[in-house]
């Protein structure tokens, strides 16, 4: 076993941990893009949010947009957050939910003022938003205190055999020491689902998982579509996976062996440590996007083909034991455990090895895809808009 | 670990693919698995890229396929052992419509 590395963080005003300082602009809705660029782009060093919705959202579509939005917000990787929308009210609900974790929130709307007005009164908290991030240091803090969360994309066989059972290692190890982690997928668990409702640990925890299962898989099937190329995908596909329940079985050997403390909604933030199965697509973006607004701090993401995915929000560590991908792409990838595929290194040396960087990237290491400014935003829209 | 340098490996024992770790041509593999010492030396009767299946045991039409243990496919044709395996000879068993 490794060594254990000291850990630093941003410590929030709510006693949560980041691994970034991000002063956020996050526009409501997406006609607030605009504004929310142009404060960005005035203040350098702020981080705008934009993204394609918003308008005429209702019901749990709606619901999910507001819990994604504070969410974010919310997520101990920001240190303060101005928020933009294109009217008071729902503006009011977003900067509302922001402003229960205690750190700093300003709210402005468009109507009534227009976009340069905006901006320009907007700047002026940005830049103090920003001096002001600037000197909170960071400080000692423990497994205990970090979230992370893991998706893994254009994966092949390799994920299963390889960065899958990697990432294992390290699951068990982070919640055996008190940390908190966070999977989903939801569709990606078919043919495995009943492995992991055996490992929910309470009857009410396995019902919910099981309802958020049975509802997602439902609104697939009755479409009564050919899935093959969406799901798997054709880089699956081209990698090597023939079937939905083949590839989810490399999805399942990622989280370990450890208990399901609890099945979260998409955007839901666990309630306490352990392993948390949250229902998500498997869409990369969406995916990582929900597990930054369950404030999820670093995400652990195998890949077999090579998914050049990341987040503006939570750092995306890229793992894979593809000697191709390693290879060609190693640009984009993280950690290399592709000599565990040849059997030249065990999963327990290339799981510490997972580890270390990973604890040298909640320390503050940049990752490939934030050096390459991967910075996918997308929100999960339930059904269209009214 | 008892085949060092294995040209295939498969999950579980009992599994009736494995997965070539790296591109193969026909002729003579030998595989091992990730929960056993036990050894496969097979005939490959196929190109096999890195990632792709390869049939350790004979599949009939109909049968389902063991991979890690559990059922992760159905055989759509029969497969003999030493046969590639990938989306024209196995469909998912879940996802009727789902078919190359």
């Amino acid at each position: 076993m490794a060594q254990q590395r000291r850990l630093t963080g941003y410590r929030r005003p709510d006693g949560s941990v980041g691994t970034r300082n991000h002063v956020a602009i996050l526009p409501v809705d997406d006609l607030s893009n605009s504004a929310a660029e142009g404060i960005a782009s005035l203040v350098p060093g702020t981080l705008a949010l934009p993204h394609a919705f918003g308008r005429l959202q209702f019901g749990d579509d709606l619901d999910l947009t507001f819990r994604t939005l504070i969410g974010i917000g919310a997520n101990p990787n920001v240190a303060a957050v101005i928020v933009i929308g294109i009217e008071p009210n729902w503006t009011d609900v977003v900067a509302d939910g922001i402003a229960k974790t205690g750190k700093p929130v300003h709210r402005i709307a468009i109507e009534g003022r227009g976009d340069l007005r905006v901006i320009e009164s907007a700047s002026r908290y940005a830049k103090k938003f920003l001096q002001d991030a600037s000197e909170v240091t960071r400080e000692p803090v423990d497994r205990s205190d970090i979230v992370l969360s893991m998706k893994d994309g254009e994966s092949d066989t390799t994920t299963g055999l390889g960065s899958c059972r990697v990432t294992a290692h390290l699951v068990d190890r982070w919640v055996d020491s008190g940390g908190t982690m966070i999977f989903g997928e939801t569709s990606e668990l078919t043919g495995g689902e009943h492995l992991i409702a055996e490992r929910c640990v309470s009857e009410e925890v396995r019902k919910r998982f099981q309802g958020f299962y049975d509802d997602y898989v439902e609104m697939i099937e009755q479409t009564g579509a050919n899935l093959l190329g969406s799901q798997p995908t054709q880089g699956n596909i081209a990698g090597g996976l023939s079937t939905i329940e083949e590839k989810a079985m490399g999805n399942i050997v990622k989280t370990g062996s450890v208990p399901i403390m609890g099945a979260l909604a998409p955007a839901e933030a666990p309630s306490g440590p352990g392993l948390h199965f949250m229902d998500t697509s498997s869409a990369a973006a969406e995916c990582v996007t929900l597990m930054a607004a369950g404030r999820g701090v670093v995400n652990l993401f195998p890949t077999g083909q090579g998914n050049v995915i990341g987040n503006p929000v939570q750092p995306v560590v890229k793992i894979s034991a593809n000697p191709k991908t390693t290879s060609a792409m190693s640009d984009h990838i993280d950690v290399d455990c592709s000599d565990v595929l040849t059997q030249e290194a065990t999963v327990e040396q290339a799981g510490d090895a997972l580890i270390d960087l990973v604890e040298r990237t909640i320390n503050g290491r940049v990752t490939a895809s934030e050096a390459l400014n991967h910075r996918e935003f997308t929100l999960t829209k339930l059904y269209r808009s009214a | 670990m008892s085949a060092p340098r294995p040209d295939f490996l498969a999950h579980r024992s009992g599994d009736a693919v494995g997965v070539a770790v790296r591109d193969l041509t026909p002729g003579p593999v030998t595989g091992g698995y990730l929960d056993s010492d036990a050894v496969e030396e097979l005939q490959l009767a196929h190109e096999v890229p890195l990632g792709h299946k390869v049939a350790i045991r004979d599949i009939r039409e109909g049968d389902d396929v063991i991979e890690y243990g559990v059922r992760t496919a159905i055989a759509s044709q029969d497969i003999a052992r030493g046969d590639y395996v990938h989306t024209h000879n196995v469909r998912s068993a879940r996802w009727l419509s789902s078919v190359a």
